[in-house]
């Protein structure tokens, strides 16, 4: 027999105390996949867990008591805590997502710094005629170049 | 003789090499058959001893979803 629990979220989470087990529809939308996974993992010695896709972009996490028997308070207990450990996976995926490139960058640099000085040979094989970036406000130009004494224009043959 | 007792892995979300080494690795503890449909890796199983059924049920799922993720998910 299977019933809501109190102060969870109605149709999202059911729990069948004669099984011992708790189910927790959970949006894929809101919580991605890699953070289901974070938080399933982290529960995996406290509990039975499964998860199961019954529709497209919904995951069901099924937590089992190991006891094999579990009192309404501990249902509650145990799915409040894997949905606070959730929502932790989720926040720190985003900010994962949010510093990739960062991350990227400086472990590059650290590589890169690693490999130590380029030999005589990379730099005779550096191709110097790609153009390390554009500068369309003509920021690296020298201020001769940018701003500097035009030199006049030859007259044309024939002018008035 | 034991009942069968049968799991269904979603291809989506379990690594159908993990099922298979969750399998494996409980293989002394009761039989299994295993089947794979487009959605799902079904497992089934027959305990040696069925009063571990429940136990063993629960072990093999739970094992099957600490090697997804440290696969990195099921692709």
């Amino acid at each position: 027999m299977t019933t809501s629990i109190e102060g969870a979220p109605a149709g999202l989470v059911v729990a069948d105390e004669q099984a011992a087990a708790v189910h927790f529809l959970v949006d894929e939308e809101l919580y991605p996949l890699p953070a289901i996974y974070g938080a399933a993992y982290v529960f995996i010695d406290r509990c039975y867990v499964f998860l199961d896709r019954p529709e497209p972009a919904r995951v069901r996490v099924v937590l089992t008591a190991k006891s094999g028997a579990a009192a309404p308070e501990a249902l509650r207990a145990l799915i409040g805590e894997f949905a606070n450990e959730l929502l932790s996976c989720a926040f720190r995926h985003q900010i994962a997502q949010d510093n990739r490139v960062l991350i990227e960058t400086a472990t590059m640099q650290a590589l890169a710094g690693a490999m130590g000085q380029p030999s005589l040979d990379d730099l005779a094989k550096f191709d110097f005629r790609d153009q390390g970036f554009d500068d369309p406000l003509g920021i690296a130009m020298s201020w001769e170049e940018k701003h500097g004494r035009k030199s006049p224009k030859p007259e044309s043959e024939g002018a008035p | 003789m034991s009942d069968v007792h049968e799991l269904r892995f979603s291809r989506q979300l379990y690594s159908g090499e993990a099922v298979d080494q969750a399998v494996k690795a409980f293989a002394r503890f009761a039989a299994f058959d295993l089947e794979q449909t487009e959605d799902h890796w079904v497992v089934r199983m027959r305990p040696s001893d069925p009063n571990l059924a429940r136990r063993l049920r629960g072990e093999l799922g739970n094992h099957a979803l600490g090697l997804t993720v440290q696969r990195g998910g099921a692709k």
